[in-house]
């Protein structure tokens, strides 16, 4: 596949491997943090920890849409799918994410319209083809997937399609970042910055982590080579005393994002003043909401929520994962109480979650070894 | 229930490219994985059959520069 193929070679990663091998300075650990789950998942699966020389350390950011939603949100989300009118449709992974009662798969074995859809897009058409119902969507993710929701919203008042509407819990990368930048103790030499938020955003968002905070930035694309070429440039540029919000996705991220998309997106949405974020708390500016012009497409306006908040499960240890403060293996309910198929937390749920990552591919055994030892 | 293949298409930060087989008005057919699909082209056209979009949700966010 191109694009794909070229990015997974052995021969390639082997090179960079060894080139990190000279950049390093023996018994200094460097902590990398890569935001997006998208990356965390990459370098699980290929194995790029193990590649890499032991002074490098990833510490997985808050970048998984599914994991930073708090569970008062997701049980707004199962009274809505429960309303008999309704027909609730949610991208795949929400669909098990706990909340304090159960989950949206639970409601729909309950009786609960709930249907999995790939595009908010599939849902408006769900709503065209039954307009006797109501049609919620759940819309969630970080700056890649809100010009989605944004554009079924404007092509939901081009089309008069009167019942749809979109349960908004866009977030946005920047305001959690600071949150993680301005968190007590914390050491981060680096950021792997998401790359396809910055397909949508651009780099300038990054920019006040370099300025603010003198911590490099290196926005990155997601295959095994991409991971192992921005580790170089970001060793590199802590081996030269460099700080700068650099490109490795050269091929896609411009400066400027794609500004269509930016603008959809502010056509339809605004930031709230603040917002809930699992393990890191109520963030300011930090999610949108759908502007008072689209009133009539916002879930919010049109159906009442209960608006509950609900504390995480004190077993659970997302929050101190989704800082990084710990690694997915020493939350004390890790492949124990907390497994894929059971999940108390929300990093086991989602595919990109951290814990589940490290679950799948079987990091447990070696890492556990390693703390032992 | 679970996203396609061993990572979440739609909800992550993942986009996938896909090769422009046919355009009609919004929406074009593009290839993904040796199937056919439909994404919205509404912040990225014109598009043309031949190009490859970076697809994510069921939109187009972006064209990919094809190089040598």
């Amino acid at each position: 596949v191109k694009f794909v193929d070229e990015f997974r070679s052995g021969k390639l990663a082997a090179t960079l491997a060894g080139e990190l091998d000279r950049l390093v300075e023996r018994g200094t650990t460097l902590k990398l943090m890569e935001v997006c789950g998208g990356h965390t998942h990459t370098i699980y699966k290929h194995g790029i920890e193990q590649l890499v020389p032991d002074e490098i350390d990833y510490v997985h950011g808050p970048g998984c849409p599914v994991c930073v939603i708090p569970m008062g949100r997701v049980d707004d989300a199962i009274g809505l799918a429960e309303r008999p009118e309704v027909i609730f449709t949610t991208f795949g992974d929400m669909m098990r994410v706990p909340g304090g009662r159960g989950s949206l798969l639970d409601a729909k074995a309950r009786g609960a319209d709930v249907r999995m859809v790939y595009s908010p897009l599939d849902a408006l058409e769900i709503a065209r083809k039954n307009p006797d119902r109501e049609v919620v969507f759940f819309a969630i993710g970080f700056e890649t997937t809100a010009p989605a929701t944004a554009v079924t919203l404007l092509r939901a008042r081009t089309e008069r399609i009167g019942n749809f509407s979109a349960f908004c819990n866009h977030v946005t990368i920047g305001p959690p970042l600071k949150a993680i930048l301005d968190s007590p103790g914390l050491q981060l030499n680096g950021f792997i910055a998401p790359g396809h938020v910055s397909t949508v955003v651009g780099t300038r968002p990054y920019d006040f982590i370099v300025e603010d905070y003198e911590k490099p930035v290196v926005v990155t694309a997601f295959e095994p080579i991409d991971i192992l070429q921005a580790t170089v440039m970001l060793v590199r540029q802590l081996r030269e005393g460099r700080c700068e919000v650099e490109n490795q996705y050269t091929r896609v991220v411009r400066r400027d994002g794609n500004p269509r998309a930016i603008a959809a997106v502010e056509e339809t949405m605004e930031l709230r003043d603040t917002f809930e974020w699992r393990g890191l708390g109520w963030i300011d500016e930090s999610a949108m909401r759908i502007r008072p012009e689209f009133a009539g497409w916002d879930a919010e306006e049109r159906f009442e929520l209960e608006g509950r908040r609900i504390e995480d499960p004190k077993a659970c240890q997302c929050g101190e994962v989704l800082i990084g403060a710990i690694k997915p293996w020493e939350c004390k309910v890790f492949g124990t109480a907390c497994t894929p198929e059971r999940p108390i937390g929300t990093c086991m749920v989602s595919s990109e979650g951290a814990c589940a990552a490290y679950y799948n591919y079987g990091r447990l055994t070696a890492r556990r070894d390693l703390v032992k030892a | 229930v679970s996203c396609e293949g061993d990572r979440c298409i739609t909800c992550g930060d993942v986009a996938v490219p896909a090769t422009v087989v046919a355009v009609d008005g919004v929406t074009a057919t593009v290839e993904i994985e040796g199937g056919h699909e439909q994404v919205g082209i509404d912040v990225v056209g014109p598009v043309e059959v031949g190009e490859v979009l970076l697809c994510h949700a069921g939109i187009a966010i972006d064209k990919l520069e094809v190089t040598s």
